[in-house]
């Protein structure tokens, strides 16, 4: 009970701690001494606020811990301090931001400090880095920057210790870097567990967090059926093939590359760029494209969006509308199809209703078939006609059928909240403009038609 | 006295081929049927399986077991007797098997012993043999298994479809040849996209601009015989008109001479078992068929099929029951000399058992095959087509359990090539999968019983639904009195009774199980309906049991019969089948429970999801057991 209540103000101190960070930077760019090292652990520690209190200190600690009156002044000086930690990564950050670099500063430090002082800071400090240093998803570095913790100083000795909260701030300071970790989906190892024991002790709060990590993330492990890689393939070809094969979920799916992304320059100096076009259809589609009946429509829809971790891409579908029920043809019984036994009984005796079963899917709904998707780099009519011309080499009937263009001026708008009006849903403002997605959609995003813009909702056009 | 019983019996009108069928006894054999069976030819639109599936054991049907007259038996034993003289001297099975093929003079042997025309009628030069007669002519050949297919794909259903369906024309032109074995037939149905869909069908019949013949056009996969064969019957589409005047392609059979040209034949290819048949791909490449070839109507090439298919079957079951004869001499020889521990292998009860299920499996075999057999040769036009299934399918998976229990006595020996086990291992797969593989005979056994008992008990189930109160409390009563061991007395043991009474405990358990069956399809047709073509499991359940219950018939006919006329060692015919009812029994009584709604004992749902899991992602789903997650 005590742990969990100490884990939930861990978590509210976590809040507090990233207020202070903009206020280093800012500082930094302020100061342009280096100001001296350390100084003031202990007024770090109260400046996190009443959340610590909760944890219940030893006795040594109530005893030297001032009363926290003037809080921007105790920040101010937390500043000073976090500053130099953050300074001793500016320095080494100088020639490039690696891992090598990132060891480097660790190893300055416990060099400096041979009695470790100030190491709570250092780690807060090197925490706040790592993403900036690519190390986040380093276990090493986690087990390098808990080996900065003394040894053996803050195991409780006695059952007093060990029933009070023995050394707060470290065991703080631990826990948040383990759950950096988690926030990773990095897994501590046995080098962890030996760390912590040596500094923390059996029964502390960090091996408490340790313990509950290595409870849920076995289990959390394959927890997802449909993993996305961690490292989405930078071309746009392959990011398009892994959603296409993603949403397709049938493994007899074929991926066509119908266009390779292609820039050229013309003689009168005009550049040329041609996007790509990848697209999936699988036989069981084909099939049912050769069934559609020719005097029915088809529809290219799009752009719908699809999120691979951080990376929106943009998808186009080729369907048509289900059969209106009075339509629908079934199959006539051949009673010469199976040589071996009746395909149907002629008998008038229906399915006993409480045999029925449990066939009723709220999925199972007759949405129309999908008979193809694709994703393009750029999502304006002449280049989904280039896919529907490829497709008509598999699917001779598309020849024959009308195709409509019924296009959202799609992805564009998540940028200019001017173009909302066309949509009848704008999109959620959680969908966040990532930076990194450009490889991905980039291109859809800013070069789409400009004529599907002033048409109202979709843009029409048939097909020849 | 022959004509006589075909004059009365209704089905004066099948063709003259049956009429000459039959006459032909008249000067050689002794009319088969004994006497008491020439009065009841007005039975033959009753079935014995069928009427199963409604809890009705049609009596007359099974009981007493079918047998042949004295000199039919003579006659067909001075023919056994060469035959089998021929295969333990001329047929090298082992040489055969190694080279994949069938040596010409051993082919040459086959056809002077006549076994290329066993069931051809005599004026074509046939042997004229009945059902009966070929079955125990099939105990022998089978102990080759590829010369047992190659003789049975060349009459049981190469030539089958001029017999059947064939005009006077087309017997006299081709059954001669086929039958001295100078022309070699075959069965040309399967292609590459059209295993037991006729609707993938892709060979083509079209007519010639003059209308005087059909060009034909395609492919055909897995002919057995198909390297060597002169005579071929395919099958293929041709356009039809039907009476709507709508143009349909239709399947029609055609009698396909290799002379006519443009037929081409594929490697043979390269088997697991019964590797000396000869199995090819065979190309038809705008092939003249004459008008007058096509065999039965234009348009009728589906039944002729069906009936080609459905009369090959029954032959299978003393096939394996030779094989298994001959498995059961050679294995206890072995193991009564073998010692270990001081003790013969024979002493052992391990080995015991093998035996005994080598024997049982045997002996049920044939009784189901010369029962079929014997109800097929009665006078009328017998639909044993159930049966034939039914036979089929016990009798190969017997065999296939029997030559591995066989080959498991011999131990690593048996696994050797320097035995023949492994070879009757090998032959002996194919038995389950050719002739329709036995998931598809289980599909056609429960359903065509399930068509006939749905369309009598329609009414009844439907009366039942609507909630007719007197119906649902009689049920209710049936119900009960069937849930405290009551049945019904089917007048099988006590007085009268037709079963021996050495046998009555385990005439009383067919008895109950027959009941029960009844019941249990009753609740099958109530909870499914027709929708219960898409019930697999229930349905493999069914059939298994109408399986086993005609066995325990076929048993308990034979045995009676044999005790009653004091056959040599009946005392082990009762004691196997006794043995055999009783295990049956339990079977039965296991799987009808199984049929029940929310029986604990099934476990279908589950299986079913084991299997989409593992197909959705087309391979061994779990992680190894050797994995780590941290």
């Amino acid at each position: 009970m005590k742990c969990a209540r100490c884990l939930l103000r861990l978590q509210g101190l976590g809040s507090v701690v990233p207020s202070a960070r903009p206020a280093n930077r800012y500082a930094y760019l302020l100061q342009s001494t280096t100001s001296p090292v350390l100084t003031k652990p202990l007024v770090a520690f109260n400046s996190h606020g009443e959340a610590l209190r909760h944890f219940h200190g030893s006795s040594a600690w109530a005893k030297s811990s001032p009363p926290s009156s003037d809080l921007k002044e105790k920040e101010k000086e937390i500043d000073k301090s976090l500053l130099s930690r953050d300074e001793l990564f500016e320095r080494v950050a100088r020639n490039a931001k690696t891992k090598a670099a990132f060891d480097k500063a660790i190893e300055a430090f416990t060099k400096r400090e041979r009695r470790r002082r100030g190491h709570v800071e250092f780690i807060y400090a090197a925490l706040q880095k790592m993403v900036e240093f690519g190390v986040e998803r380093d276990l090493a570095v986690y087990n390098r920057l808990l080996d900065v913790f003394p040894k053996e100083v803050f195991v409780p000795r006695n059952f007093i210790q060990r029933m009070f909260n023995h050394y707060p701030r470290q065991q703080e300071c631990a826990v948040q870097l383990l759950e950096q970790m988690e926030n990773h989906g990095i897994m501590p190892n046995v080098d962890t567990k030996v760390l912590l024991v040596q500094i923390f002790g059996e029964k502390s709060h960090p091996m408490r967090k340790y313990q509950r990590l290595m409870y849920w993330f076995p289990r959390f492990k394959h927890v997802n059926p449909f993993p996305v890689p961690r490292l989405l393939p930078s071309d746009p070809v392959d990011l398009a093939r892994l959603g296409l094969m993603r949403i397709a979920n049938d493994l007899d799916t074929k991926v066509t590359v119908y266009q390779m992304p292609y820039t050229d320059i013309t003689e009168t100096g005009e550049e040329i760029t041609l996007p790509h076009i990848v697209g999936t259809q699988s036989p069981d589609q084909v099939e049912l494209l050769a069934k559609h009946d020719p005097s029915r429509p088809v529809f290219v829809e799009g752009p719908f969006p699809l999120w691979l971790r951080n990376v929106c891409v943009h998808y186009y579908v080729l369907r048509a509308d289900p059969l209106p029920p009075g339509e629908k043809v079934e199959e006539p019984y051949d009673p010469e199809r199976s040589l071996y036994y009746p395909l149907q009984l002629s008998l008038e005796l229906e399915r006993d209703m409480g045999d029925l079963g449990d066939d009723f899917d709220v999925e199972d709904l007759d949405e129309g078939p999908v008979f193809a998707m694709c994703m393009t780099g750029q999502g304006d009519q002449a280049t989904l006609n280039q896919w529907i011309s490829g497709l008509q080499e598999a699917n001779a009937v598309l020849g024959r059928v009308p195709t409509l263009f019924r296009l959202d001026a799609g992805p564009r708008e998540l940028q200019s909240p001017a173009g909302e009006s066309h949509r009848p849903h704008p999109p959620p403002e959680a969908e966040p403009w990532v930076p990194g997605d450009e490889g991905g959609a980039g291109p859809a995003r800013q070069e789409v038609d400009v004529t599907l813009e002033e048409e109202p909702q979709h843009s029409r056009g048939v097909k020849q | 006295m022959s004509l006589n019983r075909i004059i009365n019996s209704k089905s004066f009108d099948i063709g003259k081929s049956l009429l000459a069928f039959n006459l032909r006894y008249n000067g050689k054999f002794v009319p088969h049927p004994p006497q008491y069976r020439c009065f009841r030819t007005q039975a033959r639109s009753l079935a014995y399986a069928k009427d199963l599936f409604l809890g009705q054991i049609n009596k007359a049907e099974v009981f007493p077991y079918p047998e042949i007259g004295n000199e039919e038996l003579e006659e067909l034993n001075q023919f056994v007797a060469p035959v089998e003289k021929f295969f333990n001297e001329n047929v090298d099975s082992k040489k055969i098997d190694e080279d994949a093929k069938i040596p010409a003079e051993t082919l040459d042997g086959l056809k002077e012993l006549g076994l290329f025309g066993m069931q051809v009628p005599e004026e074509y030069g046939g042997l004229g043999l009945s059902n009966t007669m070929y079955a125990r002519l099939g105990e022998i050949t089978a102990l080759d298994g590829s010369i047992a297919v190659t003789l049975a794909a060349h009459q049981a259903i190469g030539l089958k479809g001029i017999l059947i369906a064939g005009t006077e024309a087309q017997k006299e032109k081709y059954l001669p040849k086929l039958a001295s074995g100078e022309h070699v037939a075959a069965f040309c149905l399967t292609e590459p996209g059209s295993g037991s869909d006729a609707a993938s069908v892709t060979t083509r019949a079209t007519l010639s601009e003059d209308g005087t013949h059909y060009l034909l056009n395609g492919s055909k996969m897995w002919i057995s015989n198909g390297g060597f064969a002169d005579i071929m019957t395919v099958f293929a589409k041709t356009e039809v008109v039907d009476q709507e005047g709508v143009k349909k392609d239709k399947m029609t059979a055609f009698l396909v001479e290799r002379a006519f040209g443009g037929i081409t034949s594929g490697l043979p290819e390269d088997k697991m078992g019964i590797r000396g048949s000869n199995t090819c791909e065979v190309v038809y490449d705008n092939v003249p068929v004459p008008l007058e070839n096509v065999i039965g109507e234009v348009g009728g090439g589906f039944k002729v099929a069906m009936n080609i298919l459905n009369s090959g079957r029954f032959s299978m079951g003393s096939s394996g029951a030779g094989m298994m004869k001959k498995l059961i001499e050679m294995t206890a020889e072995y193991a009564t000399t073998r010692k270990q521990f001081n003790k013969k292998l024979s002493e052992f009860g391990m080995i015991q058992e093998k035996f005994a299920l080598m024997a049982t499996n045997a002996f049920v075999m044939e009784s189901m095959a010369y029962l079929t057999a014997g109800m097929m040769d009665r006078p009328g036009v017998p639909d044993c087509s159930l049966e034939a299934a039914i036979v089929k399918v016990f009798s190969s998976e017997g065999s296939w359990i029997c030559v591995s229990e066989a080959l498991q006595v011999l131990g690593g020996l048996g696994f050797t090539k320097n035995y023949a086990y492994e070879r009757y291992l090998r032959d002996c797969r194919i038995l389950l999968i050719f002739e329709g593989t036995n998931e598809i005979l289980r599909m056609y056994i429960a359903l065509t019983g399930m068509q006939y008992a749905g369309k009598i008990l329609t009414g009844k189930i439907k009366e039942m639904k609507r909630g007719n109160l007197g119906m649902a409390v009689g049920m209710m009563g049936q119900k009960l009195r069937s849930s405290f061991g009551g049945t019904k007395d089917y007048g099988l043991t006590g007085k009268d009774g037709l079963v021996h009474p050495s046998l009555a405990d385990s005439a009383l358990k067919l008895e109950q199980n027959v009941y029960l069956f009844g019941s249990a399809v009753e609740s099958v047709l109530y909870r499914y309906g027709k929708s219960i073509v898409d019930e697999q499991l229930v349905l493999k359940r069914v059939a298994d049991v109408i399986i086993n219950l005609f066995a325990m018939t076929a048993v308990l006919s034979r045995a009676s019969r044999s005790i009653s006329i004091g056959l040599r060692n009946h005392d082990h015919e009762v004691l196997l089948a006794n043995t055999f009812c009783a295990e049956a029994f339990f079977k039965n009584n296991y799987m009808m429970t199984q049929l029940q709604k929310h029986a604990p004992e099934n476990n279908d749902a589950s299986i079913k999801k084991i299997a989409e899991q593992i197909l959705e992602k087309r391979a061994y789903v779990c992680a190894h057991p050797l994995d780590r997650t941290f």
